[in-house]
């Protein structure tokens, strides 16, 4: 399998998947400290999405996509995400547009 | 000799405090060698043969959340009603382990006054923001 290099078509994409069948798609995440290395996997046993990373910044990002499918996986796939990017918008003003803040 | 001997690991299903501590010390354990993974999955905990009988309006789905360090699996399942509380403490978590990633490293001279400038009013910006979440 190859690695998707683009994080935004991987999260999109990974959400596509997951609409398309939300009964056997996982979305696995995978950290190894000794390494620094972040492998996200989101697969529904017929295709499979991975990235991969090393940078800070992408655990940001991350950090995104696990509320996008928290609130997917509780709430179902019909649920509004942009909703709950909203909601985290609000409570994180500060966070809104600087992907380079530490 | 039919049978052939896996080795099993017991799921532990755990409330989403004490698997948030397990997965504390799960991370703190991996420093040195070893990885940790982490799954999201939809689930209803049902059988496929029990899903087909009850039909999928019948079931109540939950985010399970699965965590193993190859040696120990645990996991917790998630309701609507737990959401927030568990994805912002899970958050919490991994921004407390996750710092083997590397910071930034391309900076051209540039960048770095861009980033110097952002740092430094990155502090007063957190601060204030912890003073409305508070």
């Amino acid at each position: 399998m190859v690695y998707i290099s683009s994080w935004d078509e991987f999260a999109e994409r990974s959400i596509q998947l997951f609409r398309a069948d939300p009964h056997s798609t996982r979305y696995v995440m995978k950290y190894k400290h000794s390494d620094g290395k972040l492998v996200l996997k989101v697969t529904d046993n017929r295709e499979c999405l991975k990235f991969k990373t090393d940078q800070a910044q992408d655990a940001k990002k991350m950090e995104k996509l696990n509320n996008i499918f928290f609130t997917l996986m509780v709430r179902g796939p019909d649920a509004d995400i942009e909703a709950s990017g909203k909601e985290q918008a609000e409570t994180q003003p500060t966070k809104k547009g600087r992907g380079r803040k530490q | 000799m039919g049978f052939c001997c896996f080795r099993v690991t017991e799921l532990v299903l755990l409330q989403p405090d004490p698997f948030l501590n397990e997965l504390t010390a799960m991370y703190g354990r991996s420093t040195e060698n070893g990885s940790v993974w982490v799954t999201f999955k939809r689930s209803s905990m049902k059988s496929k043969a029990k899903r087909n009988k009850l039909g999928a309006d019948a079931l109540e789905f939950r985010c399970l959340v699965r965590a193993t360090d190859g040696k120990k699996t645990i996991s917790t399942l998630i309701s609507a009603k737990d959401q927030q509380k568990f994805q912002s403490s899970y958050a919490t978590v991994l921004k407390a382990h996750m710092h083997a990633l590397k910071k930034r490293e391309r900076k051209d001279k540039k960048k770095a006054a861009e980033v110097n400038k952002k740092e430094e009013k990155a502090p007063k910006k957190s601060r204030s923001s912890t003073k409305v979440t508070a």
